[in-house]
C-alpha cells in the first residue's frame, strides 16, 4: 500500500528541509511525498488517496485553514497537520470550522521527531478520521481484494438478492455495498439506488454496521441516532429515513460489506426481519465466494482456491 | 506481563502497569469518583516526573488542581499542564502550573492545537518523554458537538498520546448517553475501566475489560487523602 503526503510550505528551504526529514525518518513506508507552495497549488496536488497533509499556517495566497478545508473536501480521511512557527495562540481556529487538525511547533528542538512520530501515527491508525473502523480493518481490507467483484454475472446473481430484500421489506430501495478503504461502493442495487455513485466512507451508514458483533444493525430514524443525525439532511434526500443492514462475512469471519435496505419512512425491525436479512446476507456472500472458486485460480480469503 | 517502561499507578488504584501509547476510558457516573479516579490515574506519575497534562471542561485550573490535591497533597505543580476549556476564570490560574485557555468547549481547532502546544513542551520537560493525559469529560463536550466531530477529536488525541508513547485517560459517564454513542466513542480507547460506587469504606469498585492482567471483576479502589 502506498502512503501520499503533500508537504505544503511557501519557503522552499523549510520544505525540502521537512520532505528530507520525512524520508529519512519514514524510509521503511516509502511514502509518495508531494509538494506544494501555496494554498493553490495544494488544491491541485490533493487527490482521493492523500494520505495526510502537512502545511505551513502562513501562506502567500491564504492559510493552513484553506488547505486543510480543499483536504476536508478532496480526501475527508486524510489527517491534517499544522506544522508552523506561528503560535497557536494567534491562529484563527474560526477559519477552520471545527475542523479537527493536528499542531506541531516547527521551532521546536523535537519538532522533526514529533512530525514524523505524528504521520506514521496518523498513516497507522487513521487518526482524525470521523468514524471507527473495525480492530481487523487491514485484514478485512486483503480479503476484499482477494475477491473478483467485477463481474456482470456475479452482479447479475446479487441484483436477485436485492430484489428479494426489497419485495420482502416493501421497500423502495435496496442495495449490496462493499466498505472499501475510503468509500462504499455499490455492487447490487434496487430501485433508486441504481443511481447512487460511490459514497465517502464517512457518510455510509454500512460503516457502522461492519462493526456490529452480531453482523445485523438497525436504525429506526436517521435524524434520531447521533451517529447519522448530523448527516440525515443528505440521506433523506437519497430517501434513506430508517435502515436495515446485515453483514457479508467471509470464511474467516471479516466483513467485506453488508446487504441493507432503506425505508423513507421511520420504521422498527423485528428480530425476524433481522434474522432474514442475515439469511440474505449469507447467501449473497455464498454467491460472492462461489463466483471466485468459479472464477480463474484466483486464491480467496480462508486459502481456498 | 509488564515492561518496564510501562506506566504505574499509585498504591491504592488496583491497575496493573499500562503500556505507553494506550488510551482508557474511565466510564461512571458523577457519584462514583470516577473523574478522581482519571485524576488520580494521570498526577500518580508525577512523582516520577512525569508529566500530567488535562484538557478540562467541567472544572476550573484552580478547581482541577485542588481536586488533584485532595488525593496529591505534596503534588509538583511545575509538572502540571491544564487546558480550561470551561470558559471561566480566563487567565485567573493562582498558581505556576501552564494553562492555556480555550473559551468555549466547541472550538475543538483550538483545544486541539493548545493541547499539542502543551503537549510537546511538557514533553520535552518531563522524564523521558513521559507525559499522561486526562480529558474530563467526554460527556461534557458532547453536550456542545455532535458526535462524529467528537469521534474525530478524541480520535486524534488518543493517537497523538500514541505516537508520543503517553498515557491517555479519557473520562465518559455512561448514564448520560445513549447506546449508540458510548459504543462508538469506546472504539477509541483501547480498555475501558468502569467505576461504580463501593458498598464498604473504600472510595469506590473499578472492573476493567479490554486490557490484559487487569481486574475483570470489581475491586476496591482508594484514592490518597479523599
Amino acid at each position: 500500500m502506498s502512503y501520499r503526503i503533500l508537504c505544503v510550505d511557501g519557503d522552499p528551504a523549510a520544505r525540502e528541509e521537512t520532505v528530507g526529514s520525512l524520508r529519512t525518518e519514514l524510509a521503511d513506508i516509502e511514502p509518495v511525498i508531494e509538494t506544494a507552495g501555496s494554498v493553490a497549488q495544494a488544491k491541485s496536488a490533493l487527490t482521493a488517496d492523500t494520505t495526510v497533509v502537512i502545511t505551513e499556517y502562513s501562506l502567500a495566497d491564504g492559510t493552513g485553514a484553506d488547505v486543510v478545508a480543499a483536504a476536508d473536501e478532496v480526501a475527508p480521511d486524510a489527517g491534517c497537520i499544522l506544522y508552523t512557527d506561528v503560535d497557536p495562540e494567534t491562529v484563527d481556529t474560526d477559519s477552520f470550522r471545527g475542523s479537527v487538525t493536528e499542531y506541531v511547533g516547527k521551532g521546536s528542538v523535537f519538532a522533526v521527531e514529533r512530525l514524523s512520530q505524528l504521520v506514521r501515527t496518523t498513516i497507522e491508525t487513521g487518526a482524525q478520521r470521523s468514524y471507527p473502523v473495525p480492530d481487523s480493518e487491514g485484514s478485512r481490507l486483503a480479503a476484499l481484494r482477494s475477491y473478483n467483484l467485477d463481474s456482470d454475472e456475479l452482479r447479475s446473481s446479487l441484483d436477485r438478492i436485492t430484489n428479494l430484500a426489497a419485495s420482502h421489506f416493501e421497500v423502495d430501495i435496496a442495495s449490496i455495498n462493499i466498505i472499501d478503504e475510503h468509500s462504499q461502493e455499490f455492487l447490487a442495487c434496487y430501485g433508486d439506488a441504481r443511481d447512487w455513485e460511490t459514497m465517502d466512507r464517512e457518510n455510509s451508514i454500512c460503516t457502522f454496521t461492519i462493526l456490529e458483533d452480531e453482523h445485523v444493525m438497525a436504525v429506526e430514524d436517521v435524524r434520531e441516532d447521533p451517529r447519522f443525525a448530523s448527516r440525515s439532511g443528505g440521506l433523506i434526500d437519497l430517501g434513506i429515513q430508517s435502515y436495515l443492514g446485515a453483514n457479508l462475512v467471509t470464511p474467516s469471519g471479516l466483513v467485506i460489506g453488508s446487504l441493507c435496505v432503506y425505508d423513507d419512512k421511520t420504521r422498527t425491525f423485528s428480530a425476524n426481519d433481522k434474522a432474514y436479512l442475515r439469511e440474505l446476507a449469507a447467501l449473497a456472500m455464498e454467491q460472492i465466494i462461489l463466483h471466485a472458486r468459479l472464477d480463474s485460480k484466483i486464491v480467496v480469503d480462508g486459502g481456498e482456491q | 506481563m509488564s515492561q518496564e517502561d510501562d506506566y504505574t499507578f499509585a498504591e491504592g488504584i488496583p491497575l496493573a502497569p499500562i503500556a505507553p501509547g494506550t488510551t482508557v476510558l474511565v466510564a461512571g457516573p458523577p457519584f462514583s469518583q470516577a473523574q478522581q479516579f482519571a485524576r488520580s490515574m494521570v498526577v500518580s506519575g508525577t512523582d516520577s516526573g512525569e508529566g500530567a497534562l488535562f484538557i478540562s471542561t467541567t472544572m476550573t485550573s484552580n478547581r482541577l488542581l485542588e481536586a488533584c490535591k485532595k488525593v496529591y497533597p505534596a503534588l509538583d505543580t511545575d509538572q502540571i499542564g491544564v487546558v480550561d476549556c470551561t470558559g471561566q476564570e480566563v487567565g485567573q490560574a493562582d498558581s505556576d502550573i501552564a494553562v492555556k485557555y480555550v473559551s468555549t468547549q466547541n472550538d475543538l481547532t483550538g483545544i486541539g492545537m493548545r493541547f499539542s502546544a502543551l503537549y510537546e513542551s511538557m514533553y520535552a520537560a518531563a522524564s523521558e518523554g513521559r507525559v499522561r493525559t486526562a480529558l474530563i469529560s467526554l460527556s461534557s463536550m458532547s453536550m456542545y458537538v455532535e458526535l462524529r466531530t467528537l469521534f474525530q477529536f478524541a480520535h486524534t488525541l488518543s493517537a497523538r498520546i500514541d505516537s508520543a508513547g503517553g498515557l491517555g485517560v479519557f473520562a465518559l459517564d455512561p448514564d448520560s448517553h445513549d447506546a449508540q454513542t458510548v459504543n462508538t466513542l469506546s472504539q477509541i480507547a483501547d480498555g475501558r475501566i468502569e467505576v461504580r460506587e463501593s458498598e464498604d469504606d473504600a472510595d469506590g469498585e473499578l472492573r476493567v475489560a479490554g486490557l490484559t492482567n487487569q481486574p475483570r471483576e470489581w475491586t476496591s479502589f482508594r484514592l490518597g487523602d479523599s
